[in-house]
């Protein structure tokens, strides 16, 4: 039997801001000690109060407008109560009623719209770290601002929630509101996926894969949820509907034991945060603070970048803000000279932490186009402008202290062809290309440029030589 | 609203209390004090009234960005705590 499959996401995204949500404790833990950005907040000790941060609102506003978002001017904070070592307070500081962000949507390179139900501002939980008896808490994490992004369920291939992830990856990335560190955990997925036979009016049993950390494992996870359910139903089975947790190394998810009646969180308002009120110029301000979008980009170089490599490059903004700043002529061979160097050299984050100025990038370029530098030669320079101990000195003297700067002065190049010519070594050459053999040509060319130190442009002394042989 | 066994037994559950029987029976009329108490409200007609969600009447109360140093240092909160190991808070294994 043919099944469609009917997928939603939730996306939980750190947000990069120096605190923590609700108290003026540094927000940044990595590569911290365990339980050392905590307050007495995080703790939850008797008496504390949580003290919104502004920053997150503000980030919040960027967040939603960068998917399109409608942003509320009401907005506020709900406890959700749970008991788990994770949480000292016994509940989560989210906005389950009125959420900061409204409706919304997110288009994927495909042109497929995802739209978004709503994302709301909660501090994160702690970590929790299982051994064979006993489970140790870091509290570090505890009150990360997050925002949880809900899409709607308009999602129907395990190709789509790739991309619809990885998206939503740029999007927090552009709006500078995450750090963007999937490794680290910066941006979560949990992902609810049924499936139905085609054509039919209701959506299946859904099954929530929870916790994914990349736009791989979504995919495979659905694939792998997919298959799951299209061989319980051929079998005459039921999907039960559960939360299952992903294993990458097995590539397969395994249901979690849960107890389903439990969800039962008694939802009630944060009585010790006051609610926000956004007046419409707060938004607007903040709205127009929203950066370049990958859509703008697509917009300015879809007819100039091939759209394969486009999409690569856009997994790096600070990158696609350079191409921006340089002339709009240079884009296409710096954006070909940032691809081949990302996809060849295999060292992409360390080369974009500071990447050449727009001046020096022109520069190359107009050499190269100039034809004083070869390709190869331009793409040697290319590399040395990242090169700390090279960068300041500039384009054009890179390539002059290099010796790779080509010979184009037709009067001086002559002189080159005229004294490689009249070595007896090149005599037969001489002859032989007379006589119709096109191929000893490449002979001649070389001697010009061992004669030339390599600096003569080839395809000049080819001319040249042509003219002086016929 | 009457409170049965089973709510008792739920809420201890979501809790994650252990009630023993005398326990569960005295909490049980206890919360059916306290819910017959807040009921009187019903008698009243709120079907116009807004919700109240904080009396001070207060809005946009929030702070700036900036790290400050904390009143607690690691080690007293650490020493709130039962058992630690490594820096952490050691609890019985979960999941």
């Amino acid at each position: 039997m043919k099944y469609l499959p009917t997928i939603g996401i939730e996306c939980h995204v750190q947000l990069c801001t120096k605190t923590k949500l609700f108290s003026e404790v540094d927000n940044d833990a990595k590569d911290k000690e365990p339980n050392s950005c905590v307050s007495p907040v995080c703790y939850a000790l008797p008496g504390m109060l949580p003290r919104l941060n502004g920053e997150a609102i503000k980030m919040a506003i960027l967040a939603g407008r960068a998917m399109n978002c409608e942003i509320n001017a009401h907005s506020r904070f709900d406890r959700k109560h749970y008991f788990y070592p994770d949480s000292p307070k016994g509940y989560q500081i989210t906005q389950f009623y009125e959420p900061i962000i409204g409706e919304g949507f997110v288009e994927l390179p495909s042109g497929t719209k995802v739209r978004i139900e709503h994302a709301h501002l909660e501090g994160d939980a702690g970590k929790l770290t299982h051994f064979d008896t006993y489970s140790l808490v870091d509290l570090n994490r505890v009150d990360t601002p997050l925002i949880e992004i809900v899409s709607m369920p308009d999602i129907h291939s395990a190709k789509d929630a790739h991309d619809y992830c990885k998206e939503l990856w740029r999007l927090m990335c552009y709006a500078g509101v995450t750090n963007g560190d999937l490794y680290n955990g910066n941006m979560r997925f949990d992902v609810n996926i049924s499936i139905a036979a085609e054509g039919a009016k209701e959506l299946g049993t859904r099954a929530e894969v929870k916790n994914l950390n990349s736009f791989r494992s979504v995919e495979r996870a659905v694939e792998y949820e997919i298959k799951r359910q299209s061989k319980l139903l051929d079998a005459g089975k039921k999907v039960v509907q559960e939360t299952r947790g992903w294993n990458d190394a097995k590539g397969e998810t395994t249901g979690q034991r849960s107890k389903e009646e439990a969800k039962d969180y008694r939802y009630m308002p944060e009585p010790d945060l006051p609610p926000i009120n956004l007046s419409a110029e707060f938004i607007d301000e903040e709205s127009a603070k929203l950066p370049l979008m990958p859509k703008d980009y697509r917009e300015a170089f879809g007819g100039v970048i091939a759209e394969d490599i486009l999409e690569i490059l856009l997994d790096y903004p600070s990158l696609m803000q350079k191409l921006k700043e340089i002339d709009n002529k240079y884009v296409k061979s710096v954006s070909n000279l940032f691809a081949s160097v990302l996809l060849a050299e295999e060292k992409s984050a360390e080369y974009l932490n500071d990447l050449p100025s727009a001046a020096d990038l022109n520069e190359l370029s107009s050499m190269n186009e100039k034809k004083e530098l070869s390709s190869t030669a331009t793409k040697e320079v290319f590399l040395r402008l990242f090169d700390p101990q090279m960068k300041g000195r500039g384009a054009k003297n890179i390539a002059k202290e290099l010796g790779l700067i080509q010979e184009n002065d037709l009067g001086a190049l002559e002189k080159i062809v005229d004294t490689v010519l009249a070595k007896p070594e090149t005599a037969k050459a001489q002859e032989d290309f007379k006589a119709g053999q096109e191929k000893v040509l490449g002979f001649l060319v070389g001697q010009v440029m061992k004669e030339s130190h390599g600096k003569a442009n080839p395809s000049v002394v080819q001319d040249i030589l042509r003219k002086k042989l016929s | 609203m009457e409170i049965k066994r089973e709510d008792i037994l739920h809420l201890a559950d979501l809790s994650e209390f252990a009630l023993d029987e005398k326990e569960t029976e005295s909490l049980g009329g206890d919360l059916q004090e306290i819910i017959g108490y807040i009921s009187q409200l019903d008698e009243l007609d709120t079907s116009d009234i807004q919700p109240t969600y904080q009396v001070f009447e207060m809005e946009n109360i929030w702070r700036d960005d900036e790290i400050l140093p904390q009143d607690a240092t690691r080690e007293q909160l650490l020493a709130l705590t039962k058992n630690e190991k490594d820096n952490q808070i050691k609890v019985p294994k979960v999941l």
